[in-house]
């Protein structure tokens, strides 16, 4: 009902007061502890009535007027004032106990006593008034300021919207929802809870849906939808509404006074602007990725195409070959082309697998499915797996019998090696040996797969690992610079890491690092 | 000089031709099928020895396919699967498939599988005495001997071992060995198989971390290689 009223500042300072003095509504202890005043200086003067003159006890009259415009405010002390003047023509003037006066200037002093006993009332009261103003407005921009500091630490949206609902809760003790539009499409709105549980049933998206686009103050309190149970505010900034904020008086609370119903929209503005901060941060920061995407699949594109089309070029060369009969192909020619043929294919099968890894390990959509595993399993499935080039070369194996069970995904860990492997493979001479060890070194395994190839140039060493990184050989070596990084990610998601070095007497080793999980290590005593 | 009947199961049509051709050049006798619903009414008709099926079906799951046949044949089959769906194929296998093969595979792999396949259904029952490689494994008098030597094999581990003699070349999933040997409260604990596998290995394999007989199939399970 209060701010339906127009705003209090228009209004003769009259009738605010009156305004203020009805809602404030009749406090009866004021008034009692008003008249008790009056008896006290009545009591007071009836004892010292000997003593002094009845123009003197009107001095305790007017001590008491002025103590009660102090403590019980204008209301209060006018009634005193009035009381005064019959308690003082009652008492204290001829004839006693009755209204009646003898001497006529007394009617003087009581006009003068009644206009001195308002004129302190309402001086004392527009001093008390305000004090309280000052140390209200002190409390709100106390109220603002933290607000202003919860959002200078806040960095996200969810963060901020909790500060506000927080706020608010602690100065003026009313539950607030807000609601912003949806990220997705604009028109609808979300709610933002700060975490808390609340339901919001359709009538309230409504109420909040037309506040947002009339940017209007409506429901509880208000002309329109006065009836609905919250009052909506919309948090407007120069560039539009970026959201809405729904006020709910609890059961606790009481009514909001003019002052916190300044110091809601206050708030609400304060919001306003830090949302539309953030929001504009997110837009900017979703535009970058955007761009920096495109940039990356522009890159991956124009790599991987070359790629991809190399192995198909031999692949349709050789099958053409061996269609076009004239050529006149003996067997051997023939052979040869079909192994190109076959060798390529499977070239490009390996891409596509790496491709295909490297996407979902980017898009985070790979998912473990961990078991225990034996090192010296995962060790021979890798090798299982590289088959031929694999059993050909010389490979020296040091392993200790006793190593503990890690829980890893099987297959992923496995491909991981592979892809190690297969580089100390294309990267060393075939007659050099290849070293593969395994050691615990605390809570971890090692695994260590050391080549003796030409190694890789120290500036290198910090980027193998890198998407499409290789490094400049003079050798014809292919590969698609996803082979290590691919490991890398596959070791990282199961929480290891994976390094590389030098050899000192050439060649290089890389270390793929995965923890032993605690509860395997328990099993594994239990087994025993 | 064999007319075995092998029905091929593949949406794609590149793939079936190119098993037509691979197949009827070792003279089997091929059918085909597009989808599930053909496939079923396929074997019905035509009693094959043994399917090749794609998990991948437009109509049925190929699992489903599986379990469907399952119901009232024990015709082999052969699972073909695209990497990465481990958790189809080992859903395959427990349904009662027989081996899987990953996309892209070569036809000699193909062929060795199905020869397997066809010679295990073809066994009605062997003799009790496994023979491969220098290991040797008695099933009626329970000796395991590898090279003339004796290895003691705990109850587990020789368990384990009849399965993988009696399944030769068959994929066994980590589940199914471990309902077998322990019972069906064991099916999860995985790493109990695993032990008992690594310790099997240290008696029986040559060079334990490059095992010729227990071979790990990634994610799946084991199988025993018999070529």
């Amino acid at each position: 009902m209060v701010s339906q009223e127009p705003r209090p500042s228009s209004n003769p300072l009259l009738i605010r007061q009156v305004r203020k003095l009805l809602r404030q509504g009749f406090n009866w202890r004021y008034y009692l502890l008003g008249l008790g005043f009056v008896l006290l200086a009545t009591l007071l003067g009836y004892l010292v009535r000997e003593f002094l003159a009845p123009t003197n006890i009107i001095m305790i009259y007017l001590l008491c007027v002025t103590v009660s415009a102090i403590f019980c405010g204008l209301g209060p002390s006018i009634l005193v004032s009035i009381l005064s003047v019959l308690a003082f023509d009652v008492f204290f003037v001829p004839p006693y106990l009755t209204f009646a006066v003898e001497d006529t200037q007394y009617i003087f002093t009581f006009i003068v006593l009644l206009l001195v006993g308002m004129t302190i009332s309402y001086l004392t009261s527009r001093v008390r008034q305000q004090t309280e103003a000052a140390r209200r407005r002190e409390q709100e921009l106390a109220a603002l300021y933290a607000l202003g500091q919860d959002l200078a630490i806040a960095s996200d949206l969810q963060s901020y919207t909790v500060s506000i609902i927080q706020r608010i809760k602690e100065t003026l003790g009313h539950d607030v929802i807000i609601f912003l539009p949806d990220i997705q499409s604009k028109a609808k709105l979300k709610v933002y809870n700060g975490g808390v549980d609340v339901s919001v049933d359709s009538n309230e998206f409504t109420a909040a849906a037309r506040s947002f686009q009339n940017k209007k103050i409506i429901g509880h309190g208000t002309d329109t939808l006065a009836s609905a149970g919250a009052k909506y505010l919309p948090l407007v900034t120069t560039r539009g509404a970026v959201g809405v904020m729904a006020v709910k008086k609890t059961d606790t609370a009481s009514e909001l006074t003019i002052e916190q119903e300044r110091l809601l929209e206050a708030y609400a503005d304060l919001a306003a602007v830090a949302i539309e901060g953030i929001q504009l941060a997110d837009e900017l920061r979703s535009a970058q990725i955007l761009k920096a995407t495109e940039k990356l699949q522009t890159a991956l594109l124009n790599a991987i195409s070359h790629d991809l089309r190399t192995p198909l070029v031999s692949v349709i060369g050789a099958l053409s070959s061996l269609q076009e009969e004239g050529m006149g192909l003996n067997d051997t020619a023939k052979e040869s082309l079909i192994q190109v043929a076959r060798e390529e294919a499977e070239r490009l099968n390996h891409l596509i697998t790496n491709l295909l890894d490297e996407s979902r390990l980017e898009a985070g959509a790979m998912r473990l499915s961990r078991q225990p595993s034996e090192i010296h399993d995962l060790v021979g499935s890798t090798l299982e797996q590289l088959g031929s080039r694999a059993s050909t070369r010389s490979i020296k194996m040091d392993i200790p019998a006793e190593m503990p069970f890690i829980s890893v995904d099987f297959g992923l860990i496995v491909q991981a090696l592979v892809n190690v492997l297969d580089n100390a493979l294309k990267y060393s001479p075939p007659d050099s040996p290849i070293e593969i060890k395994g050691r615990q070194v605390a809570q971890e395994v090692h695994i260590e797969i050391a080549d003796r190839g030409i190694g890789i140039p120290e500036q290198d060493l910090p980027y193998i690992f890198d998407k499409f990184y290789r490094i400049k050989r003079p050798d014809n070596v292919t590969g698609t610079g996803l082979g290590l990084s691919i490991s890398r990610g596959v070791v990282e998601a199961h929480g290891g890491r994976i390094e590389a070095e030098n050899r000192v007497d050439g060649g290089t080793i890389i270390r793929v690092i995965l923890p032993v999980g605690e509860r395997l290590n328990h099993m594994e005593k239990l087994n025993e | 000089m064999n007319s075995s009947k092998v029905l091929v199961v593949d949406d794609e049509d590149s793939i079936r031709r190119f098993l037509r051709v691979a197949l009827a050049s070792q003279t089997y006798t091929v059918f085909e099928a597009a989808l599930g619903q053909e496939a079923l009414s396929c074997v019905v008709e035509h009693k094959p020895d043994l399917v090749i099926l794609d998990l991948g079906l437009p109509d049925i799951d190929g699992v489903e396919v599986t379990r469907l046949l399952r119901e009232w044949t024990q015709i082999p089959i052969i699972i073909l699967s695209v990497r990465g769906s481990e958790s189809d194929k080992i859903a395959a296998l427990d349904a009662g498939a027989d081996d899987y093969l990953t996309k892209p595979f070569s036809v000699g792999e193909l062929l060795a599988r199905l020869r397997a396949a066809l010679r295990r259904a073809a066994q009605t029952s062997s003799g009790p005495i496994f023979t491969i490689n220098g290991l040797k494994v008695d099933l009626a008098r329970r000796l395991v001997t590898i090279e003339d030597h004796e290895v003691q094999l705990t109850p587990n581990e020789y368990e384990l071992l009849r399965l993988f003699v009696i399944h030769a070349g068959k994929v066994l999933t980590h589940r199914y060995l471990l309902r077998e040997v322990w019972g069906a409260e064991y099916g999860d604990e995985f790493h109990m198989l695993h032990v008992n596998i690594s310790n099997l290995r240290r008696k029986i394999e040559r060079e334990p971390a490059r095992p010729q007989f227990i071979i790990t199939e990634p994610g799946v399970g084991y199988r025993l290689r018999i070529n």
